[in-house]
C-alpha cells in the first residue's frame, strides 16, 4: 500500500501542469510485434484499474453485396467463445456444427426454388435442424467469456462495427490484465462460431430495433443507400435483412480469416501499467499467434458524377431532412477544413445554423453537421441533420440551410469564430485524457484510420492554420447543387399506418 | 459438475497434444485463464471535505490535478415533482431558460458567445426529483466562469424571447413523442406504476405547456433557488483554501430563505396495488414488440434493497451473463435487448422492472419466458455458483465506483440530497459479501411478485402468436395526442 501512494504522489507532480499536446504525445509508447500487431500504451495512475480498445480494421466497408452484414455478425460471434472457451469439448463440438451448416444450407437451397420448394422436404429439414441445434447446445458453455471477464470485475464489455473499424473493449482492475491477454489473444487466434444461427435472429431483432421500426434509422439507411452508388458506404452495417438470412457460417469464418489477422488490429491500453510488463505480456501472448496477410483493401471507387439526388423515406412520423455533400477522406487536406466547419456550423448555441435556424428563424427543433459520414476511410459525406418545428416543413428549412451554406461561399469567417474553434478543440484534447476507456478509443482509432495515433495531435495544429480563404474555397467547390443528396422523412400519403413492403 | 468439467478439460488438452498443428496459436505461457488467481484489488478512497458556508451552502471539495480543469457541480432540492399539476413540463422549463435566458448582468446571447469562446461547459437542468447544473471550464478563466455560474443560478433574468423559444421546443418535442416506441413504453408503463395522475407518473401535455408563463418560471425559480437547497461539489485542479475563498466571493452574500417542499401524495394508481396481474396492449403499426414488466419495490433505505439488487444482477442486470440475456437472447433468439433492473426510490416507491423487445410473433414466448424467470427466482434458490459469481463481479468491479473525483464527489451529494448515509456503498459491499442463497430466495418470495405485475406490450398485437389474455385480463390503452 505505501508504495502505490509514493506511486500515486509521484505522479500527480510529474503531471501537474502537463496537459500540452507536446508532452500527451509523450506519454505515449508505441510497439510493433513481429506479427504487425501494434501496441499502444499509455500510464494513468489515477486508480488501480486499466481500459484496454482492440480495434480491427474491419467493417461494413469491406463488404458487398450478397454478404452485407457480415462484420456486424461476426463482432457479435467474437462473444462466443474459442476452441477453449465457452465449449465443454470443442473436438466433438465441430461435427454438429458442421452437421447443422449442410442442414442449413440445404434449407435454404430448397427455399430458393419458390414456389417448387418441396414443403415436407423443407419441414424434415426444418425439424432435423432444430435436432441438431439443440445437440449443438449441449457442448456451450453460456456466456464463458464475458464470465471471465465479470468475475474479474470486468466492466464496460462491449463491442461496436462501424464502416472502418470494428472495436472490442472494456475496463478491468489493472492486476487482471494477464487473464485478459491469455483471453483476448485467445480471442484474435482461436475464435469459434458456435450458437451462429441463434445470434442471426439476435441481429434481425437489433435491425427492427435501430432501423426497422426507427424513423431516424430508416432515413439514414435510405439516404447513404442514395448518396453511393458504387461504395460500400451505401450498405447498411447491421446488414440487409435477406443477406443476413442467407449468411452461411463458412462465409463468415472466412471474414474472420482475412480481416482479423495481427497485421489488421491496434491494441490500445491506457491505465495503471507498467509499459514494459505489458509489452512483455502481449509479445508472450498476442506475439504468438501467427502473422497473416495483410487484408485486401476496397477497391470499388465511387465514379464521379453530377446531378442532385432526391429520396423521399415514407414512414408515420414527424418529418425529418438529411443533407449531404460528396467529400475527400481523412487524408485529403480538404477535410481539416470540413472539421472547422462542422464546428462553425453546428458546435454550441453560437454556432451558425443553431443560431439561425434554431434561436433566430425558429424552424427547427435541431439541427446538426458532421463531417466524415458515414465513414472516414473513403471518400464519405459532409451531413446536415434537422427536424423541422412545426408548422415549419423541411422545404424551410432546406432553403435557409442553403442560404448559410452560400454565405459561407461569400463572406470571410471571422478570426474571432475560428480561434473560439481552436480554444475547443484544445479543451476537447485535454478532457479526452479525463478517462482511460476514451484515451484508449481515441489513440487506436487514429491509428487505425491513418496508421499514425499522433494524428490526434497533429489534427489540432492542421487546424489552426485553417483560412478563412481555404473556407471559401472549400464551401464554393463542395457545397453545390449538383454534389448534393438530401433525403426526407414524409408521412405516407394516406396518412394510417406505416410503409408497406 | 465441476469434476465433469476438469475431466473434458483434461481431454480436451490431450487431444491438443496430439494434433499440434491445431493448437499452436494457443498461448500457453499464459495458461489457462480459468485457473488464474489473483490478489484481491485494493485502493485508498480519498478523503473528501465538506463545508457549510455561513448561509447554508453546502460544499464538498476534491482537489484532483492531473488536468488543468475544474468542475463545479451543483445539486438543488426542487424538481418536477414540486410543480402544479396544471402547468407540468414548468420545472424542466425553468432549468432550460435559467441557462439560455440571461443573468441580471449579461443577455443569454452574451454568455453563450463568452461560454463558448472559452470551451466552457455550463448545464442547469431541472428533472423529476432533482435540480442540477453544472460548469466545467480550464483552470485559468475559472473566475469568469465562476461568476457567470453563480449569476444563473441567482439571478437569471428570463428573457421572454427564450422563454418563448423554450416552450415552442418544448410543444415540439412532445409532438415528436410517438415517434419512439421505446418512448412510448417507458412513459406509459410509468403512468400505469405510479398513476397518470401522481407527480411520479404524470407528463407534460400541449395543454400543460402552454399554459406556462415566464412569471410562473420566475416565480418557480424563487421558490427553490436559495442557499439552504443547494450542494456544490467541486473537482480538478485548485487548492482549498482558494476555492473555498471564490466560492465565497459569489455565493456568500446569497441570503438563504426557507423552503417549503409539497407534499409527495401516496402511490395509489391501481394496477400497482392490485392482487391480480395487469395486462395491458397499446395497439402499433410496428415489427417489433416494446415489453415492460414489473411492479413498485423498495426504496434504497430498505435493509432488502441490497439483496434485491444482487438479484436484479442474477435476472437481468449482467450484461451477456444474466439469466435473461443467456436464455432469450442467446438460446432463444428471441430478442437483442432484454434485461431487468431495480430502480432505486427516492422521494417515491422504486420499481422492480424487465424489459425486452421481440418482433411481434415472439411476443407471448418472449413474456412467458421473462415470468418464468422472475417465478424462478421464488421457487428454487439460485446455485452456488451464479451467487459466486454475482458477488466477485460486484465486489473485483468496485473500485470503478471510485474510478474519478466526479464519480465520488457527485456520489457523496447525491447521498446526502436523498438522505442516504454516506458510506451508502461500503455497507452495499459488506451486506453483498454477507449474503447467502437463503437471503436471497427469502427476498425473492418477499418482494418479487410476478402474479401481480404490470404488463405493457407496445405492438401490433395482430401479429402475437397467441393472446396476452392468457397472462390475465388484457386492456387496451390508446394514445392520447403528443402522448
Amino acid at each position: 500500500m505505501p508504495r502505490r501512494i509514493v506511486v500515486l504522489l509521484l505522479s500527480l507532480i510529474l503531471l501537474a501542469g502537463l496537459a500540452s499536446a507536446a508532452n500527451l504525445e509523450d506519454r505515449v509508447v508505441e510497439h510493433r510485434l513481429a506479427n504487425g500487431l501494434t501496441l499502444l500504451l499509455m500510464e494513468r495512475h489515477q486508480a488501480p484499474i486499466v481500459a484496454v480498445n482492440l480495434t480491427y480494421k474491419v467493417g461494413g466497408v469491406y463488404e458487398h453485396n450478397g454478404i452485407t452484414g457480415v462484420a456486424h455478425l461476426y463482432e457479435h460471434m467474437a462473444f462466443k467463445g474459442t476452441r477453449t472457451i465457452g465449449v465443454t469439448d470443442a473436438e466433438k463440438e465441430k461435427p454438429v456444427l458442421e452437421e447443422l451448416d449442410r442442414l442449413a444450407e440445404a434449407v435454404m437451397a430448397e427455399k430458393l426454388k419458390g414456389p417448387a420448394a418441396d414443403q415436407t422436404r423443407l419441414a424434415a429439414l426444418r425439424k432435423r435442424f432444430t435436432e441438431v441445434e439443440a445437440q449443438a447446445q449441449q457442448f456451450v458453455v453460456p456466456a464463458e467469456l464475458a464470465t471471465l471477464y465479470q468475475r474479474n470485475g470486468g466492466v464496460g464489455l462491449n463491442a461496436t462495427t462501424g464502416k472502418d473499424v470494428t472495436r472490442y473493449f472494456l475496463s478491468f482492475p489493472a492486476n487482471r490484465l494477464p487473464l485478459w491477454a491469455a483471453v483476448e489473444s485467445d480471442r484474435m487466434a482461436n475464435g469459434v462460431l458456435r450458437e451462429f444461427y441463434k445470434e442471426k435472429k439476435v441481429v434481425l431483432e437489433e435491425r427492427r430495433q435501430s432501423t426497422d421500426n426507427s424513423s431516424n434509422g430508416r432515413l439514414h439507411e435510405a439516404f447513404a443507400a442514395a448518396a453511393f452508388l458504387a461504395h460500400p458506404y451505401g450498405q447498411p452495417v447491421i446488414g440487409w435483412p435477406s443477406d443476413l438470412e442467407a449468411l452461411s457460417r463458412t462465409q463468415t469464418e472466412a471474414f474472420f480469416q482475412t480481416y482479423y489477422g495481427p497485421v489488421n488490429a491496434v491494441l490500445a491500453v491506457v491505465g495503471d501499467i507498467k509499459p514494459k510488463e505489458v509489452i512483455a505480456l502481449v509479445e508472450n501472448t498476442f506475439g504468438r499467434i501467427p502473422a497473416r496477410p495483410p487484408a485486401p483493401p476496397v477497391l470499388t471507387e465511387e465514379p464521379p458524377y453530377s446531378g442532385e439526388r432526391r429520396v423521399e423515406v415514407e414512414f408515420s412520423a414527424e418529418p425529418q431532412l438529411l443533407i449531404g455533400y460528396h467529400k475527400p477522406s481523412a487524408s485529403h487536406p480538404d477535410d481539416d477544413v470540413f472539421d472547422v466547419l462542422e464546428s462553425l456550423l453546428s458546435e454550441g448555441r453560437t454556432s451558425r445554423l443553431y443560431k439561425r435556424l434554431v434561436q433566430e428563424k425558429q424552424l427547427a427543433l435541431n439541427i446538426s453537421a458532421f463531417s466524415d459520414y458515414p465513414g472516414a476511410q473513403y471518400p464519405n459525406l459532409f451531413v446536415i441533420s434537422a427536424a423541422p418545428r412545426a408548422p415549419h416543413t423541411t422545404t424551410e428549412i432546406e432553403q435557409a440551410v442553403y442560404e448559410e451554406l452560400d454565405r459561407l461561399k461569400r463572406e470571410p469567417v471571422s478570426p474571432h469564430e475560428l480561434q473560439k474553434i481552436l480554444n475547443q478543440v484544445d479543451a476537447a484534447q485535454v478532457r479526452a485524457l479525463r478517462s482511460n476507456s476514451g484515451m484508449a478509443s481515441r489513440l487506436a482509432y487514429f491509428q487505425a484510420i491513418s496508421e499514425d495515433w499522433r494524428e490526434t495531435f497533429k489534427r489540432r495544429d492542421r487546424i489552426a492554420k485553417v483560412t478563412p480563404d481555404d473556407i471559401r474555397r472549400v464551401a464554393a467547390q463542395y457545397f453545390t447543387k449538383s454534389n448534393r443528396v438530401v433525403a426526407t422523412l414524409v408521412k405516407p400519403e394516406d396518412g394510417a399506418g406505416k410503409d408497406k413492403p | 459438475m465441476t469434476q465433469d468439467r476438469l475431466t473434458l478439460r483434461l481431454i480436451v488438452l490431450l487431444v491438443c497434444a496430439t494434433l499440434l498443428a491445431a493448437c499452436t496459436t494457443l498461448p500457453p505461457a499464459t495458461g489457462d485463464p480459468r485457473a488464474m488467481k489473483f490478489d484481491p484489488v485494493t485502493f485508498t478512497i480519498p478523503e473528501v471535505e465538506r463545508i457549510v458556508l455561513e448561509n447554508g451552502i453546502i460544499v464538498y471539495l476534491l482537489p484532483d490535478l492531473e488536468l488543468p480543469l475544474v468542475t463545479v457541480s451543483a445539486m438543488i432540492r426542487t424538481g418536477a415533482v414540486y410543480e402544479p399539476p396544471e402547468k407540468v413540463g414548468l420545472a424542466a422549463l425553468t432549468g432550460t431558460v435559467m441557462r439560455t435566458g440571461g443573468t441580471a448582468r449579461m443577455t443569454g446571447d452574451q454568455i453563450d458567445e463568452e461560454l463558448e469562446f472559452l470551451a466552457a461547459n455550463v448545464g442547469v437542468g431541472i428533472g423529476s426529483e432533482s435540480g442540477t447544473a453544472s460548469l466545467d471550464i480550464l483552470k485559468k478563466d475559472l473566475g469568469r466562469g465562476l461568476v457567470i455560474f453563480a449569476d444563473m443560478l441567482r439571478t437569471p433574468a428570463f428573457e421572454p424571447a427564450k422563454v418563448e423559444l423554450a416552450k415552442r421546443q418544448a410543444l415540439e418535442a412532445i409532438r415528436r413523442r410517438p415517434d419512439s416506441p421505446a418512448g412510448i413504453a417507458g412513459r406509459e408503463f410509468r403512468k400505469l406504476l405510479y398513476g397518470a395522475d401522481h407527480p411520479l407518473g404524470r407528463e407534460s401535455t400541449i395543454e400543460t405547456v402552454s399554459r406556462i408563463t415566464r412569471e410562473d418560471l420566475v416565480a418557480f425559480h424563487r421558490q427553490y433557488f436559495t442557499p439552504s437547497g443547494l450542494i456544490l461539489g467541486v473537482t480538478g485542479d485548485f487548492e482549498k483554501p482558494a476555492m473555498l475563498d471564490a466560492l465565497r466571493k459569489v455565493f456568500g452574500d446569497w441570503k438563504p430563505q426557507p423552503v417549503t417542499l409539497p407534499a409527495i401524495p401516496p402511490v395509489t394508481a391501481l394496477p400497482a396495488s392490485g392482487s391480480s396481474r395487469s395486462v395491458n396492449i397499446l395497439s402499433r403499426d410496428l415489427t417489433q414488440t416494446n415489453l415492460r414488466v414489473g411492479h413498485l419495490s423498495v426504496k434504497e433505505d430498505d435493509p432488502d434493497f441490497f439483496a434485491l439488487a444482487l438479484l436484479g444482477d442474477i435476472l437481468g442486470g449482467n450484461s451477456f451473463t444474466s439469466r435473461l440475456f443467456r436464455d432469450v437472447r442467446s438460446r432463444q433468439g428471441l430478442a437483442y435487448s432484454v434485461g431487468s433492473r431495480l430502480v432505486p426510490g427516492n422521494l417515491g416507491p422504486g420499481a422492480f422492472l424487465l424489459y425486452a423487445l421481440t418482433k411481434g410473433s415472439s411476443t407471448h414466448q418472449a413474456l412467458a419466458s421473462m415470468l418464468d424467470h422472475m417465478e424462478r427466482l421464488r421457487q428454487e434458490p439460485v446455485t452456488d455458483d451464479e451467487l459466486q459469481f454475482a458477488k466477485d463481479a460486484f465486489l473485483n468491479s468496485f473500485v470503478f465506483s471510485f474510478a474519478d473525483a466526479g464519480l465520488i464527489v457527485g456520489r457523496l451529494m447525491a447521498l446526502e440530497y436523498y438522505g442516504l448515509p454516506k458510506d451508502f456503498l461500503q455497507r452495499f459491499r459488506d451486506s453483498v459479501v454477507k449474503l447467502t442463497k437463503e437471503d436471497l430466495l427469502r427476498v425473492a418470495r418477499k418482494h418479487l411478485h410476478p402474479d401481480r405485475v404490470v404488463i405493457l406490450a407496445v405492438g401490433k398485437d395482430d401479429d402475437f402468436e397467441q393472446p396476452l389474455s392468457t397472462f390475465g385480463q388484457v386492456r387496451h390503452l390508446t394514445l392520447k395526442p403528443g402522448g
